[in-house]
C-alpha cells in the first residue's frame, strides 16, 4: 500500500491534538501534542505534523500513512453546525422522526425537552410509495409528482437530502429511483440513501441514521477537501484513512459519501489501544477505564477482542451503525461535591466541567469537585499539573471543601476530602462492576486498564472495590487514544435486514445474500488499495427467537456459501450464546435472522515497535505530603519517565509524569511490565 | 458502629447498586417479551421491617407499590418469625396488597448474624395469569375471579426446596406456563443476587451497621422531603378529573377528585370525593392510588429524590373502601392503570393550586392498548400488543411535548417494519395529529394517529382506552387537548368503534383509525408568542 517509513496517527480532542509517531525503520514511537485549531481542526494537524518532523527528525515526504481520529462529524451534530436538509418519507409516514420511539428518559420530569429532531415538519416530505415487508411493490414510486417535489425542494433551500422509505432495507429500487431521478434534476445536491447508510429493519432508528449523515455530508466534504488541499506541502503525500465508530480506519471516500460512520468515534482509540495492551501484556480480559474531566468510561476486552454493539447514541439520537461498546457515567475530576437539605452528601453527576472547573484552577469555580479533593490530600502537586503547566490554588480548595462539605458534614478538610474520593469510587466501582455483570463476567478474572487525565488517582482504590487484582497504567495515558489508532486496519462492515426463519428453506437465500455483501466488501477493500492477501472476511447474524423484539449479534465466521451444517453450526452458536448471556435456551423455539452482516477488515501492515527506553535522570523523585490512611505522611514520588525495570514501587506512592499523575494505594506493589506499561499489583 | 456520613453514602448507593443487579439479572435471565422489552418489572431492597431503602424502577406505577405490598403480608399475612433465610413468598392479589394479577411479587429476607437485615423483592408483569382473555386484560370482566389465578401470600420455596405443589398448581391455570415459570425463576435468581450483594456489604458493617444505616437513610430522606414541602404554601387544594367509563356502563363517568391539604411540613391527600368503585375493571386497590399519589408529589418538588420509603412518610391518604381508589373485593382491578393516570392528573390540577410555576396541564391521561389476534387462512394466529400514547401537557415555561410517554406508564411503540415483518398486518399511516394540543400561551403536545388495516381473512380486535369524552384540561386559561377516536373503516365507510372492548371479529381490508389526545394548553392563547403562533402554522401543528 505504502513503502514509506513513518506512519502517524493523530486524535483530534477539544483542546489538544495527539499525535503518535511511528518510525518502521527503528521501530520507535514518539508522541507529540499541539493545541486543537477549532475553527479548522486541519490547520492544528499539519501543525503538529510539521513540529513533530523538527522534533523528531523526520522527512515529511516519509510519511506513508496519516491515521485520523477526528470529531468533526461529532462536534458538527452536538454545535448544530449542519447542512439544511430534507427528509423524504413514504407519503403517510413523515412524522416518524419526530414520533421517534417515545419512551421518557426522565421519570419525574414535568417539563420534558422533546428528543431532537434535525429536520422539522414542513420540511419532511412524503413520497406516494409503498413496498411490502417482503420486497414486493404495493404502490408504485409516482414519478408524475417528481417536477412537484423539485420545486418544493427548491422553495426549502435543501443543501442535502435523505431518503427513507419503508422496508427499503429489502427493496431499494423506489430509493434508488429518486436518487437517479434527483441527481439527473439537480446533479449537485447529496443524496443520501437509507438502503445504503443502513440497510436495517426499524425505521426511527433507520431514518434518524440516514438524517445524520445527509447533513454531515457537506459539512464533513468541506473538511476533507481542505484537508487535501493542504497535502502536499513540503512533500507531505501520505495516505489518508479516517477512524471510523466501529474501531476501525476507513478511506476518505467512504467518509465523505458515509461520514455517520465518524460519528462515535470517540471511543475508538481508546478501544484499539486495549486491545493492542491486551495482545502485548497477553492479559485476553482488560477493562479500560477512561475518567477525563466529566466522564467515566469502561469498555470491556474479552478474550482479547474489543466489544462492538450495532446501535450507539449522539445527543439521544440514535446511530443505527456498529460501534465500540462503552458504558458512561458522569463522574470525572470535575464532578461537584455537595450536602442536600437532608444532610446527605452527594458527588455528581453535576460537573464543574472545564469552565469554571475545579476550584483548584482559579477560574471562578466555587464548588469542590473530585480533582479539589485530590489536591487537598495532596495527591496532587500544586506546582506540577499538566506538568507545571498550571498552577494549582490550594488554600481557595481547602477552603471550598470547607465551606460546603466540611462544615456541614462536622468533617475537618481532609476527612471532607477522603470522604469525597471514598464516595467516589465507589460509584466508579459499582459502574464497572455492573459492565461485566451485565454480560455474566467475574471482575477477579479481569485485569483493569486506567488512562484519562483524572483515571491514575482513582484506578487501585476503584479495583480494590470490586476485587480486581491488577491495574495496568499504559505508557503516555495522555495519548493512548491516538496510540490506539496508530495499529488500526480499515474496516467496512455491511449490513442487510431481511427477516426470515432459521431454516434450511432459507439457506439459498441467506447465499444469495451474503454472495452479494460480500462482494461489495471485497470491491471496496480493493478500491481502497488492499492487496487480496491482506483481506479478511468474517460474517456475523443478527438472530433471535421467534416474539422476541431484539437480537443477539452471532459470529459465524468466513462463510461464503453456507449449507446445512453450516446453519447447525449458526442455530447451535446462537443457542450457547443465549444462553450465556440470558441463562436459557430452547433448541426446540423457533429461530429468526433479522440482520445478515458482513465485516471485512483490510489488514494494514503492523511494524513492531521498539521498548522504550528510561529517561536519563533519577526515577525517585523525593517525597510529599499526602494525608493518608487518617494521617499525614511523606511518601515517595516517583518519576514514571526515568523508571528502569527493575525498580519496584511500593504503596502508598505517587507516580508523575507530564499529563498524568498516579496514585498507587497501600497494599499495592508496581513496577514496568511490556511496552512499557507501569502494572500495579496487590494481593486480592 | 456508628457511622458517619461518609460511610451512609456508600452504603445508600451500594443498595442502588444492588437493586441495580437484580434489575439486570431479571432483564437476563427472563423469558417474555413483556418483561424483556416492555421493562415492565422492578427490583427493590427493603429494611428489615419491609421499608423501601432503593428501587430499580421505569415505570412509575410500580413506586413504592411493592414496599406497601411488602408491608400488608408482614402486618396481615405472614409470620415475619417463621419467614426463614431461604424462603421466598410470593403473591398477586389486589387484596392482600398487590396492583393487578399479571403482577406477581416475590420477597425474601436476607440474613446477617442470624439478624434479619434487609428484604428484597421482584416484580415482574406476566405475561398471561389465565382468566377470560389471553393476556388476562379482560376489558369486560365484572369479578377478579374472571380476571386470572389468585396466587395468596404462599411460599414458593421453602427452607431452600421448591414448593412442588404451588408450581404445578399455577402451571395448571395459565396459558403460557413455560413463559411465566421462567421469568418466576428469573425474579428467585434475581432474589438471591440482590440477598448476596447485601450479604458482602453486611461483612463489611455488620447487621448493626446495616440496620441504622437503613433507619438513617429513610431519615435523611423524611428530612429532605419535608423541607421541599415546607417551601411549598400551606392550604387546601381540591381538583377533579374524570374517567369516560368503566366499559359496562357506558354513561356512566368515573368521578376522580382530590383534596390536597400541605400543612407546614406534611401533605395529607383525601380521596373521598371520588366515585364508588365500578362494575367493569376500571377500579384500583391502595397499592396503585397512592403510587400515583406520591409520584405527583415528587414530580411537584422542586428537587430531585432517589425514592425510598422516607420520601413517603410526609404524604399521607385518605381512600374509602368501596371507592374506585380502594375497591373492595371481588371487584375486577386489571385497569388499574387508567384510575392512577386520572388521579395523577387529578393531583397536579390540584398541586397547580399551590406551586403554579411547576405543574404542567394534562398529559393524554391514558395507556391506549389494544390487540390485533390475526387468523390466517390456514388457522395460524399471530397476537400483536400495541400500546399508543399521546402528548404532553403544556408547562408554565414550554410547550407541551409531541408524542411522548407520560405520566404513570413508560413504553416505547413497536417498529412497523417490524409488525409488517411478523405479522398479516399493514400500517397505512403513523403521524402527529395537527390540531389535537390544547390552545394556550403554551399550546400542548400533539396527540398522534395510527391505522391498521387487516391483511389475514379473520382477525380478533380487543381495544382498552379512554379520553374519548372527557378531554385533557388546560391549566391557567389554556384550552383543553382534543379528545381521543377509534374508527372501524370498512368499505369506505367509517364508523366509529367501542374504546373498551373484548374480541371484536374483522376482516381482510378492514382498517382501524386510532387518534389520540394531546396534552392540555397552558395560559391564555392571547398572549401567545406571534413567532411562537407563526411556527405552529408553519409546521402544521395547529
Amino acid at each position: 500500500m505504502t513503502d514509506k517509513p513513518i506512519r502517524i496517527a493523530v486524535d483530534i480532542g477539544g483542546t489538544f491534538t495527539d499525535l503518535q509517531i511511528m518510525d518502521a525503520r527503528d521501530g520507535s514511537v514518539r508522541a507529540w501534542k499541539t493545541p486543537t485549531t477549532p475553527e479548522d481542526p486541519s490547520i492544528g494537524l499539519l501543525r503538529g505534523v510539521g513540529e513533530a518532523s523538527g522534533r523528531f527528525g523526520f522527512a515529511l515526504d516519509q510519511v506513508g500513512l496519516l491515521l485520523h481520529g477526528t470529531t468533526i462529524a461529532t462536534n458538527a451534530v452536538l454545535e448544530r453546525k449542519l447542512a439544511r436538509g430534507v427528509l423524504l418519507t413514504t407519503a403517510g409516514f413523515e412524522d416518524v422522526l419526530e414520533i421517534t420511539r417515545h419512551v421518557r428518559r426522565e421519570l419525574y420530569a414535568v417539563d420534558p425537552d422533546p428528543f431532537p429532531c434535525l429536520v422539522e415538519r414542513d420540511r419532511r416530505l412524503g413520497v406516494a410509495e409503498r413496498m411490502r415487508a417482503d420486497g414486493s411493490v404495493e404502490t408504485a414510486l409516482d414519478e408524475a409528482a417528481m417536477p412537484a417535489l423539485l420545486a418544493r425542494l427548491d422553495a426549502l433551500g435543501a443543501e442535502a437530502v435523505a431518503v427513507c422509505l419503508l422496508h427499503s432495507y429489502v427493496n431499494p429500487a423506489h430509493e434508488q429511483r429518486l436518487k437517479a431521478l434527483l441527481r439527473a434534476a439537480r446533479p449537485g445536491l447529496p443524496v443520501s440513501l437509507s438502503s445504503e447508510v443502513s440497510p436495517e429493519i426499524r425505521e426511527y432508528e433507520r431514518s434518524s441514521t440516514t438524517v445524520l449523515n445527509a447533513l454531515l455530508v457537506p459539512v464533513v466534504k468541506a473538511y476533507l477537501d481542505r484537508l487535501e488541499a493542504k497535502l502536499g506541502e513540503g512533500g507531505f503525500r501520505p495516505l489518508v484513512f479516517l477512524v471510523q465508530s466501529n474501531g476501525g480506519v476507513c478511506s476518505l471516500r467512504t467518509a465523505a459519501e458515509q461520514p455517520a460512520r465518524l460519528l462515535l468515534s470517540g471511543p475508538s482509540g481508546g478501544a484499539l489501544a486495549a486491545g493492542r495492551i491486551a495482545q502485548l501484556l497477553d492479559r485476553p480480559n482488560l477493562v479500560a477505564v477512561d475518567m477525563g474531566g466529566t466522564s467515566f468510561d469502561v469498555s470491556v476486552v474479552q478474550g482479547g477482542r474489543v466489544s462492538v454493539i450495532t446501535q450507539g447514541e449522539i445527543d439521544r439520537l440514535p446511530v443505527r451503525l456498529p460501534m465500540v461498546e462503552m458504558r458512561t457515567i458522569g463522574a470525572g475530576g470535575g464532578s461537584i461535591a455537595s450536602v442536600d437539605h437532608g444532610g446527605r452528601l452527594t458527588v455528581g453527576p453535576r460537573s464543574a466541567g472545564a469552565r469554571p472547573g475545579p476550584v483548584a484552577y482559579g477560574r471562578g469555580g466555587v464548588e469542590p469537585t473530585v480533582t479539589d479533593a485530590n489536591l487537598a490530600l495532596g495527591r496532587l502537586d500544586p506546582d506540577y499539573f499538566l506538568g507545571g503547566a498550571m498552577k494549582l490554588d490550594m488554600p481557595a480548595t481547602r477552603a471550598a471543601i470547607a465551606a460546603r462539605v466540611g462544615t456541614p458534614l462536622g468533617l475537618s478538610v481532609e476527612q471532607a476530602a477522603q470522604g469525597m474520593l471514598t464516595v467516589t469510587n465507589a460509584n466508579l466501582g459499582a459502574a464497572v462492576r455492573l459492565s461485566l455483570f451485565e454480560k455474566g463476567l467475574d471482575p477477579r478474572e479481569f485485569s483493569m486498564l486506567s488512562f484519562g487525565g483524572a483515571g491514575g488517582l482513582h484506578a487501585t482504590d476503584v479495583a480494590a472495590e470490586m476485587g480486581i487484582a491488577e491495574v495496568i497504567f499504559p505508557r503516555e495515558p495522555g495519548t493512548l487514544s491516538a496510540y490506539g489508532i496508530l495499529y488500526s486496519d480499515l474496516v467496512q462492515d455491511i449490513a442487510r435486514s431481511r427477516v426470515m426463519p432459521a431454516v434450511a428453506g432459507s439457506l439459498a437465500e441467506v447465499g444469495a445474500l451474503l454472495a452479494e455483501l460480500r462482494a461489495t466488501a471485497d470491491a471496496r477493500l480493493a478500491a481502497d488499495g488492499v492487496a487480496a492477501g491482506a483481506r479478511h472476511i468474517e460474517v456475523a447474524v443478527d438472530m433471535r427467537y421467534h416474539g422476541q423484539a431484539f437480537e443477539l449479534l452471532v459470529p459465524w465466521g468466513d462463510v461464503a456459501a453456507p449449507d446445512a451444517s453450516a446453519l447447525d453450526a449458526l442455530l447451535g452458536r446462537f443457542h450457547a450464546m443465549h444462553r450465556q448471556r440470558f441463562s436459557y435456551s430452547d433448541p426446540k423455539e423457533a429461530v429468526e435472522i433479522v440482520t445478515l452482516r458482513v465485516i471485512a477488515t483490510g489488514l494494514l501492515p503492523k511494524p513492531e515497535a521498539a521498548e522504550p527506553q528510561p529517561a536519563d535522570r533519577r526515577a525517585l523523585k523525593g517525597t510529599r505530603r499526602v494525608f493518608e490512611e487518617g494521617a499525614w505522611r511523606d511518601i515517595p514520588v516517583w518519576d514514571r519517565e526515568a523508571l528502569p525495570p527493575e525498580d519496584i514501587i511500593t504503596g502508598p506512592a505517587i507516580v508523575e509524569e507530564p499529563f498524568a499523575t498516579h496514585y498507587i494505594s497501600r497494599g499495592w506493589t508496581a513496577r514496568l511490565g511490556a511496552a512499557g506499561a507501569l502494572i500495579a499489583r496487590t494481593t486480592p | 458502629m456508628t457511622l458517619g456520613p461518609i460511610e451512609i453514602e456508600v452504603i445508600r448507593n451500594a443498595l442502588t447498586a444492588a437493586a441495580a443487579e437484580m434489575d439486570v439479572t431479571v432483564w437476563r435471565t427472563s423469558r417474555s417479551t413483556i418483561v424483556r422489552e416492555l421493562l415492565d418489572y422492578s427490583t427493590a431492597v427493603f429494611d428489615a421491617e419491609g421499608n423501601n431503602l432503593a428501587q430499580s424502577a421505569r415505570i412509575p406505577s410500580h413506586l413504592n407499590s411493592m414496599s406497601h405490598f411488602l408491608r400488608e403480608l408482614l402486618d396481615k399475612w405472614v409470620d415475619v418469625n417463621d419467614w426463614r433465610p431461604d424462603d421466598v413468598v410470593i403473591s398477586n392479589d389486589p387484596y392482600c396488597g398487590g396492583q393487578h394479577l399479571p403482577d406477581i411479587t416475590a420477597f425474601k429476607p436476607v440474613f446477617h448474624e442470624g439478624r434479619r437485615i434487609a428484604f428484597v423483592g421482584t416484580l415482574c408483569h406476566h405475561i398471561d395469569v389465565g382468566g377470560l382473555v389471553a393476556g388476562s386484560y379482560a376489558a369486560k370482566a365484572i369479578e377478579i375471579f374472571q380476571e386470572g389465578l389468585r396466587i395468596p401470600p404462599v411460599k414458593l420455596i421453602e427452607k431452600g426446596v421448591r414448593n412442588e405443589g404451588v408450581w404445578a398448581m399455577i402451571r395448571q391455570n395459565i396459558r403460557k406456563p413455560d413463559l411465566l415459570l421462567g421469568d418466576l425463576q428469573s425474579q428467585i435468581a434475581s432474589l438471591e443476587v440482590g440477598a448476596a450483594a447485601l450479604r458482602r456489604l453486611a461483612t463489611r458493617y455488620g447487621a448493626d451497621g446495616m440496620i441504622e444505616a437503613g433507619a438513617r437513610i429513610l431519615d435523611m430522606s423524611e428530612a429532605a422531603m419535608r423541607a421541599a414541602i415546607g417551601r411549598m404554601p400551606d392550604g387546601t387544594y381540591e381538583f377533579t378529573d374524570w374517567l369516560d367509563d368503566d366499559g359496562i356502563d357506558l354513561d356512566k363517568p368515573i368521578r376522580l377528585h382530590v383534596a390536597v391539604t400541605i400543612a407546614g411540613e406534611s401533605i395529607s391527600v383525601d380521596m373521598s370525593g371520588c366515585s364508588p368503585q365500578v362494575q367493569g375493571p376500571t377500579n384500583a386497590t391502595l397499592a396503585s392510588s397512592n403510587a400515583a399519589v406520591m409520584f405527583a408529589v415528587m414530580c411537584a418538588c422542586d428537587e430531585p429524590f432517589a425514592a425510598n420509603a422516607g420520601c413517603y412518610r410526609p404524604i399521607s391518604t385518605f381512600a374509602p373502601e368501596g371507592s374506585v381508589v380502594n375497591a373492595r373485593h371481588p371487584a375486577p382491578v386489571v385497569h388499574r392503570i387508567a384510575v392512577t393516570h386520572r388521579l395523577l392528573n387529578a393531583m397536579f390540577g390540584a398541586l397547580h393550586q399551590a406551586v403554579p410555576d411547576r405543574i404542567p396541564a394534562a398529559y393524554y391521561g391514558n395507556s391506549y392498548v389494544c390487540t390485533f389476534q390475526t387468523v390466517a387462512a390456514d388457522a395460524r394466529r399471530e397476537v400483536l400488543v400495541e400500546i399508543e400514547i399521546g402528548g404532553t401537557g403544556a408547562h408554565p415555561k414550554k410547550d407541551g411535548v409531541n408524542a411522548l410517554s407520560s405520566g404513570m406508564h413508560n413504553n416505547s411503540n413497536i417498529p412497523i417494519e417490524m409488525i409488517e415483518a411478523q405479522a398479516p398486518l399493514t400500517i397505512t399511516r403513523y403521524e402527529l395529529l395537527a390540531g389535537s394540543g390544547g390552545v394556550g400561551m403554551r399550546r400542548g403536545g400533539l396527540g398522534l394517529a395510527r391505522e391498521w388495516r387487516i391483511d389475514s381473512p379473520r382477525c380478533f380486535f380487543t381495544a382498552n382506552m379512554d379520553r374519548f369524552v372527557h378531554a385533557p384540561y388546560g391549566l391557567a386559561g389554556g384550552g383543553p387537548a382534543a379528545v381521543g377516536r377509534l374508527v372501524l373503516v370498512r368499505d369506505g365507510i367509517e364508523s366509529p368503534m367501542p374504546p373498551k372492548s373484548d374480541n371484536v371479529p374483522l376482516q381482510q381490508g378492514d382498517r382501524i383509525r386510532l387518534e389520540t389526545s394531546g396534552g392540555g394548553g397552558f395560559g391564555d392563547p392571547a398572549q401567545r408568542a406571534p413567532e411562537a403562533a407563526a411556527r405552529d402554522r408553519q409546521l402544521g401543528y395547529v
